[in-house]
């Protein structure tokens, strides 16, 4: 799993890569207090929860990324995205994965339903967990 | 012929390190130092040089019921002054860490006396009286059966076990109750259940790949020594599985 400083390194490559529509940044969570045990409710520091700048946009870490997940316009861009993810953990040193394959949401479920209503935005939809209630981060200008 | 315990079958060094750990005639190797307010730091049980808080009177100053086991059965340090049941609950990587929670409950059975082990997948807890339990805690935490960066004392919270190594080397925790330091040295900065430590407690270095993969007690086919290289080991995992199976027919070798 990377720390955030790679991953924002990692991130910050892979996003110039024209044709990424959506990406989901996932991995173990790391809540801010202590959900539960007896130190429930304690703040919870760590080093590895931070803010990142990706592209144009701060992207506020809750989980320690292991998983990055793209939804790309077509074929030709997995390649690409294989291309620089080689390139950059060869650099580190660092094992890597590239998987194809259907990995988020595409079309609402009941959950989202109940979030967005009968019209959802499709871009949002297996974005963020709908409990949450904060919107997904939009990262532009960077070609 | 005097009947010689022999802890567990295998060829394999991992089968090797198990009888290892098991085997109470056999001293584990001392890795590191950690004093022992140190160890009463991570634990959280009490303040460090505090009174041990009492469960019971002294066995010497009450009255013991006329029992045959009881003067059989000599008590703890522990047991004797009265102390709390306390724990110490341990978290262990799947990628070549020292021990693991059924490898721990065996080697805690043969080498400690007073101990209430409990076995999950993915963590170890052990309770005992709170004297006891500090003097057990020092033996895991010092010798090879603990290891930095594979290895963390975890009474809450304890996710992590099977999840890939972060890229330091360290096993995920949530509570990031240790740390690696910029000169390489793992420091506790919280205890076992995630309160904030007032100093940091240094466990030492993370031991290094070589070492992880000599001392490893996990049967692991990507990252160590695979389960089906040791024909011994399934030779008598089958027979096991085999009887088992045929309890209920009586099964007559």
């Amino acid at each position: 799993m990377l720390s955030p400083t790679t991953a924002e390194k990692y991130l910050n490559e892979v996003v110039k890569v024209p044709g990424i529509r959506r990406m989901v940044v996932n991995g173990p969570s790391l809540p801010a207090v202590v959900p539960y045990g007896p130190a429930r409710g304690k703040p919870n520091p760590n080093s590895n929860r931070r803010t990142i700048k990706v592209g144009n946009a701060d992207m506020e870490l809750r989980v320690q990324v292991g998983t990055i997940v793209f939804e790309v316009e077509d074929t030709s861009v997995i390649e690409k995205i294989r291309e620089v993810s080689n390139e950059f953990f060869k650099d580190i040193n660092f094992p890597c994965q590239v998987q194809e394959g259907k990995f988020m949401k595409t079309s609402p479920t009941l959950a989202d339903y109940c979030k967005y209503g009968p019209d959802a935005d499709e871009s949002v939809i297996g974005l963020i967990d709908p409990k949450k209630k904060d919107g997904p981060i939009i990262i532009q200008g960077i070609r | 012929m005097a009947y010689k315990p022999q802890y567990g079958p295998g060829t394999s060094i991992v089968a090797a390190n198990r009888r290892k750990q098991m085997d109470p005639t056999h001293k584990l190797e001392k890795v590191r130092d950690v004093t022992d307010e140190d160890i009463v730091l991570i634990l959280g049980h009490r303040a460090p040089g505090s009174a041990y808080p009492t469960a019971h009177p002294p066995l010497a100053e009450q009255q013991e019921p006329d029992c045959p086991i009881r003067k059989i059965v000599a008590p703890t340090e522990g047991a004797k002054a009265g102390d709390r049941v306390r724990y110490i609950q341990f978290a262990d990587s799947m990628f070549n860490a020292p021990s693991q929670p059924y490898q721990r409950t065996y080697a805690e059975m043969y080498r400690f006396r007073g101990i209430d082990p409990g076995t999950l997948s993915g963590r170890q807890i052990v309770e005992c009286r709170e004297r006891d339990l500090e003097q057990y805690s020092k033996l895991l935490i010092e010798t090879e059966m603990f290891e930095p960066s594979l290895v963390s004392c975890r009474g809450a919270t304890v996710h992590g076990h099977s999840l890939r190594l972060a890229e330091d080397g360290m096993m995920f925790d949530m509570l990031q109750r240790c740390i690696l330091g910029a000169d390489g040295i793992v420091r506790y900065v919280k205890d076992q259940i995630g309160e904030p430590l007032d100093r940091e407690v240094a466990v030492g270095k993370p031991m290094g790949d070589e070492w992880v993969k000599a001392h490893s007690t996990i049967f692991h086919s990507l990252v160590g020594v695979a389960y089906r290289d040791d024909a011994e080991y399934i030779e008598y995992i089958q027979r096991i599985h085999a009887l088992r199976t045929k309890y209920g027919f009586m099964p007559k070798e």
